[in-house]
């Protein structure tokens, strides 16, 4: 079943002909037959939660922004870039007025008087093929001035990125699209808060993916999305599937479908050939390629239940030749790369780990290195400014805990090389009494 | 060659017309800048600052944190590999070390006919494409050595023809 | 009082004043937690995450809104799942936090071990080492031992120079932006930012020049590790050699409070040398802020060519035979004398002058530079005792009118950014554009020279601008002489002043008239008898015997030689070597601000002390002590023993002085926010002990107020063809005390003028060719021409002291044209 996809079923589904022959915009118009605060119910009997990662309900998101602000904006988040995510990009690739639709419907809902789409830089070509999707929305009266002659104005502009992971944190976006350093900031006020938004205005951010699914929940009512799915994971899902795959690829599949589907009937995986997988790309916890694992149902409840993350379903399989002590040094090198360096244990956490990292890997780690990371990581847990500190902190303290062996292989001393060490041995660190 | 060149203007404008505030423009100013310029020039922050009303400082400052604004002089093709995780897995380290050793390159290096600059980047959003790679931020995917040697001989001949082959 | 809320901290509650940062709130009641980025000036931006605590609330029940309590009959308190910064929190009623435990006490030493891992070892030899943060910090919470491998540091750049005044060490840079927010937020030249990302976020400046602000010094002072230093004194003297002495900026009508740290040194053969300046914190005054000048302008108290000794004739004398001389001459002048003081006296050298005069028979006391008029009309309708600029927001108007503030009073326009800032409406008029046309809500344009009939007409020419001064809950207006002569500067000051009696903005706190008098002690000198308007008596009618005292009449006026040349005998007062030339026939040394006591009287008229700090220069006398020992000649009585002496004197006589004996300038009080007193928020704005100073009331503060039409000047016709030439003042210059100061030399531009575009074009004139201006009947002078839109056409802008030769004081005409020279014949510098 593909709400979102629908480009790989309909050709040509770019083209606004196309597209409006397969119902779009329909859902525009009957939203803006409804007043603002019906189209929010609606979402919120969804159950749509939010796909960029956090899975937070949509409609109840929306319903923060204050109503009698007289300006109010959408964001829509498309700087899709984390390790192992692709599927905003298929799907504004095969299906961009549906998102434009749905970020229309969700301005509508909000009374936004604008609606920026924050792409990755990236998505040059997007940004272009957006570009000419908006224009010719424009032109069918469908965004822009007096949208289908309701009196209500709302232009969709494109903005690129350029190159920074941190720009997908939604206060960091915002400041980038102000024209400021690219660092999100503290919290509250909300982006949804007069003061947190853009340019300081109530702002809704979505993601790419959750505002498409809202034309298709318009069309067909929020009980048809409700049906599919679970209790609390309402609708379908794009899994982004990548790594030591023989079909790696954009399944989108009813959330709820177990792990076990997705990776061995659809991808192809050899289940007694997966030693690891990220659930949540780089960022969230790993988990090993058990039964249980595998058998564990792709919604965000079961996730977390295991100890992990739903996430944006960046899903990244590795095959038992895969040594975790390379996974934790490359997901490291890609945080130490995309840390913004605004607040300290990120800044100098993801630095450090790297360092250490490079050494155990070039065979110049001790035992003692192994305790440091996983020590190093979990001060860095928790006491960031944004989630990034605690994604850096992830790959190391569950790559340890999950598979230890795969560290202390590196760190164990080689007998012939047992010798005094250069340097002084770096003891365990000392603790302060507890004043 | 100058940002305030006419033909720059209509799309600075449009540009400009996106946003309440021209200080937010910056960051598409900026690519044209490295358009005009091939990089991000001490003169482009300038003239950036100049059309969006900010101190050279800051455009600086935002030229600095994204990785697609280059501060150096770049070959006419900037090659980004990305070798992040998901790719890796599928043979884009190999990948990337075999080109930069067929371009005789280092890391951010650009080869010697002044054609080709290589980096490698983090995740490009086409994991189930690897290994692949963006020239001058267009998509090259599912590539394998063979492929690329063959491009870049394409490229290096096209140049050969139209007799600038040199310098860059 | 402010309402207060209850804030449980560690079980215990506290009653805090509502809205109050946290990180404030718990200070104020002895709990202090760390920080570095969090800046009581500034807004918080939780970077450094070094304040985290264990925070949460007392839980409330919804319907009812009573405390829930646990079993143990203690309320409920919900707590975050973790920490959490103090510094982006405000207080609330219930607000529980704990900063005693365990987790925030591992938390604190985790963010010191980080920041640590990239700092280097260099204190021994960091200027910060003894007054930094980080440092103290480490000692109270961090780590005993690195994990961190000395080999996995990064090696950064040690000695960038952000400018030609301050130095970044990129290794000691933690990153808390500071620096890069006080440019920002506080000053509004945002030209330091972040570069890179990540570990290699580093500070940079693009601006042309590096670092182009004229606060730029105050970012080494809230730097809170040794990052930031300045080009005056890295590497001079460690923090604990030195000894803070107490003094004011000698430069304009601000009066910032300022420290002198001076250190017996081997370069001023062991005697006691100022090593660096720093502000004092003074929240009415200065906060915690001074400008560049009053940071670096220092230097020419130590000036080689600092006038050492008295010379009679063109000879060396000893002080017995100068003073004698000059008695001499004063006592067959008699009546006939007249007295030029400049602003840089003290109220004490003031005080003596006048009293010699008066002895004599003379009350012929000129204020130099004779440029701004209407002093009186301040200490008529001046703002308000207790005034505060910082106070200023929503609600108020703040109107600045012909002058150029980030020139002539930095500090001042700092802070009514500041106002501007917090809502309050700034109104920025001139006849050109200047910087704080960045900053205002509305910019109000006048012809060149009409300044004062603008603000005249004001309430007949723009019924909603006047409607807004007039409904505004506090109204100030900065009232200047920029395109004026005295008696326009005088109408300009009336007109002012009679807007804010008739809207009823004068006789209380933030309310009332302002002036950027030159100097600092524009004020002293009118309430010590020395009017500009008695200098133009003096000019047209010179005396027979002129004693001057901390004058440049030279450099300053070009008619100068033409009127000095009428005066018999004169007696010269002065700091340096070459002021008058040979005109003179006593030339007394005196001491500069630094190396004796005194007081100036600023703007605001507050009367503020300064202390010695260094040792004086060869026999150079105060000059309250070199007056009144030549009036012990004279037979008019003792001289006293301290400049305290004489001010307790003062304060006796002369009545706007009372209650300004020296103990009284010396009070203090808390300053809040507590900046001062330690190095708890990073940085060195010293505690106050020398005292807050005393605010002489205006007269409206006791209620008599006079009002006057004001007289409006007739408005000077221009010659076909010739341009006005407006004098306007540039911080950075070549006048002969700041001429001295070579650390500021590469940031004072090559002379230039300001031309209107289209002007520049007619003349055939561009960018940075060489113009010829030739007043008329005048001097002329060669300079750079720079091209401004916002200069009428027909006027130009002629900044004062770029160049030594004298041009008029105030608005003249002359002729403007482009010189064809050779390339190495071009402007030079001097």
């Amino acid at each position: 079943m593909r709400l979102l996809l629908r480009g790989r079923d309909i050709p040509d589904l770019h083209e606004l002909s196309v597209y409006q022959a397969n119902g779009g915009y329909e859902a525009l118009k009957k939203a803006l037959a409804m007043q603002p605060a019906e189209v929010i119910d609606e979402v919120k009997a969804s159950g749509l939660r939010g796909r960029g990662g956090a899975g937070f309900p949509a409609g109840v998101k929306w319903s923060f922004i204050p109503q009698n602000e007289p300006i109010k904006y959408v964001a829509v988040n498309a700087d899709e870039s984390e390790t192992g995510t692709f599927k905003d990009r298929e799907i504004m690739e095969g299906n961009p007025h549906q998102m434009i639709e749905g970020a229309l419907i969700c301005a509508w809902a909000i009374q936004a008087t604008a609606v920026y789409i924050y792409l990755r830089g990236e998505f040059w070509d997007i940004g272009d093929l957006l570009d000419g999707c908006i224009a010719e929305a424009e032109a069918a009266g469908f965004a822009g001035e007096n949208i289908l002659g309701s009196g209500w104005s709302c232009p969709v502009y494109t903005h690129l990125g350029a190159g920074a992971y941190i720009c997908g944190e939604e206060s960091a976006m915002l400041s980038s699209l102000e024209g400021v350093l690219g660092q999100p900031r503290v919290r509250p006020p909300f982006p949804a808060q007069k003061g947190g938004g853009l340019y300081k205005e109530a702002t809704v951010v979505n993601n790419v993916e959750t505002l498409t699914n809202v034309p298709w929940i318009l069309g067909n009512g929020a009980e048809a999305f409700r049906a599919i799915g679970t209790e609390q994971s309402a609708g379908t899902k794009v899994f982004c599937v990548s790594g030591h795959v023989p079909r790696p690829g954009n399944y989108e599949l009813p959330l709820g479908t177990p792990l076990r589907e997705l990776l061995v009937d659809h991808a192809g995986c050899d289940p007694g050939n997966i030693k690891a997988i990220l659930p949540s790309g780089g960022s969230g916890p790993i988990v090993p390629g058990t039964d249980e694992v595998l058998d564990t149902p792709l919604s965000y409840e079961a996730m977390q239940g295991l100890g992990t993350i739903l996430g944006s379903a960046s899903i990244i399989v590795m095959d038992n030749s895969v040594d975790m002590t390379w996974v934790a040094s490359k997901v490291t090198k890609f945080f130490t790369h995309e840390s913004c360096g605004k607040c300290t244990p990120c800044r100098e956490g993801t630095y450090w780990l790297d360092k250490v990292l490079d050494r155990i890997l070039a065979g110049e780690g001790k035992p003692e290195d192994v305790q440091l990371i996983d020590n190093v990581a979990k001060n860095m847990a928790g006491t960031t400014l944004c989630a990034l500190g605690d994604f850096a902190a992830n790959p190391i303290i569950h790559t340890i805990s999950n598979f230890p062996d795969d560290f202390n292989a590196h760190v164990q001393p080689k007998p012939e090389e047992e010798k005094p060490a250069a340097s002084a041995p770096r003891r365990g660190r000392r603790r302060r009494a507890s004043a | 060659m100058s940002l305030h060149d006419p033909r720059y203007k209509a799309r600075i404008a449009s540009h400009l017309a996106k946003y309440p505030d021209r200080r937010s423009a910056v960051m598409p100013l900026l690519y044209i800048a490295q358009e005009e310029y091939g990089w991000v020039s001490p003169r482009g922050i300038q003239e950036v600052a100049e059309i969006c009303e900010m101190d050279p400082t800051q455009v600086k400052s935002i030229a600095g944190f994204y990785t697609m604004y280059s501060e150096r002089t770049k070959g006419r093709y900037w090659l980004h590999v990305c070798t992040d995780l998901p790719c890796a897995l599928n043979g884009a380290e190999t990948f990337y070390r075999e080109l930069q050793e067929y371009l005789g390159v280092e890391e951010g290096g650009t080869s010697a006919d002044g054609l080709f600059t290589v980096e490698h980047v983090m995740c490009l959003a086409a994991c189930d494409k690897a290994p692949m790679l963006q020239c001058n931020f267009r998509y090259m995917e599912s590539l394998d050595m063979e492929k690329m040697k063959a491009w870049i001989e394409e490229k290096r001949a096209e140049l050969e023809a139209a007799g600038q082959g040199q310098g860059a | 009082m402010a309402e207060t809320v209850t804030i449980v901290v560690n079980d215990r509650e506290f009653q805090v004043p509502a809205g109050a940062n946290l990180v404030d709130a718990a200070r104020s009641i002895g709990d202090l937690i760390p920080v570095f980025c969090y800046h009581p000036k500034m807004d918080p931006v939780g970077m450094c995450r070094m304040c985290l605590v264990e925070m949460g609330s007392i839980q409330r029940d919804r319907a009812s809104g009573e405390v829930m309590l646990d079993e143990d009959g203690k309320p409920q308190v919900r707590w975050f799942p973790t920490l959490q910064t103090a510094c982006t929190a405000k207080v609330y009623e219930g607000l529980v936090i704990r900063t005693d435990t365990q987790e925030v006490d591992q938390a604190r030493e985790n963010v010191l071990e980080f920041l640590l891992t990239s700092h280097p070892l260099d204190c021994p030899i960091c200027d910060k080492g003894g007054e930094c943060p980080l440092q103290n910090l480490t000692m109270e919470h961090g780590p005993g031992k690195t994990r961190m491998v000395f080999g996995d540091k990064l090696n950064l750049d040690k000695h960038v120079p952000l400018g030609d005044l301050v130095f970044l060490d990129e290794e000691r840079c933690i990153q808390c932006a500071r620096c890069v927010r006080f440019q920002d937020e506080v000053v509004g030249d945002d030209v330091l930012a972040f570069h890179e990302r990540g570990r290699s976020l580093q500070i940079i400046t693009n601006s042309e020049p590096g670092f182009d602000s004229y606060f730029s010094g105050n970012t080494t002072d809230i730097c809170p590790v040794g990052a930031l230093t300045t080009a005056d004194f890295r590497f001079g003297a460690r923090p604990w050699e030195l000894t803070d002495v107490a003094s004011i900026d000698p430069w304009d009508a601000a009066g910032s409070n300022i420290s002198l740290s001076t250190r017996l040194d081997r370069d001023a053969d062991g005697r006691a040398i100022v090593k660096r300046v720093m502000p004092r914190q003074n929240e009415y005054v200065n906060e915690i802020w001074i400008s560049d000048k009053a940071r670096f302008g220092h230097h020419f108290s130590r000036s080689a060519d600092r006038l050492a000794w008295p010379t009679t004739g063109e000879s060396r004398a000893t002080w017995a035979e100068a003073l004698e001389d000059a008695a001499g001459r004063l006592r067959e002048a008699g009546e006939d004398l007249a007295i030029i003081a400049g602003s840089g006296l003290s109220n004490e050298d003031l005080y003596a002058l006048q009293q010699l005069a008066k002895g004599l028979g003379s009350s012929r006391l000129g204020a130099w530079p004779p440029t701004h008029g209407g002093a009186d009309l301040i200490a008529q309708v001046g703002v308000g005792q207790g005034s505060n600029l910082g106070a200023l927001g929503s609600g108020d108007v703040v109107l600045v009118i012909a002058t150029d503030l980030e020139e002539e009073v930095p500090l001042w326009r700092l802070r009514i950014k500041q106002a501007a800032d917090r809502g309050a409406l700034l109104l920025v008029a001139n006849s050109r554009g200047t910087r704080l046309d960045d900053f205002a809500c509305r910019q109000l344009r006048y012809p060149t020279g009409d300044g004062a009939h603008f603000l005249a007409n004001l309430q007949q020419e723009d019924e909603d601008i006047f409607g807004r001064l007039r409904d505004a809950n506090n109204l100030v207006i900065v009232a200047g002489a920029e395109g004026l002569d005295l008696a326009g500067s005088r109408a300009l000051m009336q007109a002012a002043a009679n807007i804010l009696v008739e809207t009823g903005h004068v006789g209380r706190p933030n309310n009332g008239l302002l002036s950027p008098l030159p100097g600092p002690n524009g004020m002293g000198l009118h309430y010590l008898g020395f009017t500009p308007e008695n200098t133009i008596g003096i000019m047209t009618e010179p005396p027979q015997t002129l004693l001057v005292a901390q004058a440049d009449l030279l450099a300053d006026d070009p008619s100068a030689p033409e009127w000095l040349g009428k005066v018999d005998n004169i007696i010269e007062l002065a700091l340096f070597q070459d002021t008058l030339g040979n005109r003179a026939q006593v030339v007394l040394p005196i001491q500069s601000f630094a190396e004796r006591d005194g007081s100036f009287t600023s703007g605001e008229r507050r009367v503020q002390r300064f202390y010695r700090a260094q040792g004086p220069v060869g026999e150079a006398l105060p000059a309250w002590q070199v007056v009144a020992r030549i009036a012990e000649v004279l037979g008019q009585g003792r001289a006293k023993a301290s400049a305290a002496a004489v001010m307790l004197e003062l304060s006796q006589q002369v009545a706007a002085f009372e209650g300004c004996r020296y103990r009284d300038l010396a009070w203090t009080e808390k300053q809040d926010p507590p900046v001062g007193e330690d190095l708890w928020y990073g940085g060195t704005a010293l505690l106050n002990r020398g005292g807050l100073g005393v605010q002489i009331p205006a007269a409206a503060d006791r209620g008599r107020v006079k009002v006057a039409a004001p007289v409006l000047p007739a408005r000077e016709k221009v010659n076909e063809g010739d341009f006005r030439i407006v004098p306007v003042t540039r911080l950075y210059n070549r006048e002969r005390a700041f001429r001295a100061t070579d650390i500021v030399w590469p940031r004072v531009p090559a002379p230039f003028v300001l031309l209107n575009p289209g002007d520049a074009q007619r003349l055939g004139v561009l960018p940075d060719d060489t113009v010829e201006i030739e007043v008329v009947d005048g001097p002329a002078v060669q300079v750079l021409a720079r091209l401004d839109a916002s200069i009428p056409a027909g006027s130009l802008a002629l900044p004062r002291h770029l160049t030594t030769t004298a041009m008029p004081l105030t608005l003249s005409a002359g002729r403007v044209s482009k010189v064809t020279v050779a390339a190495d014949a071009r402007v030079s510098e001097s």
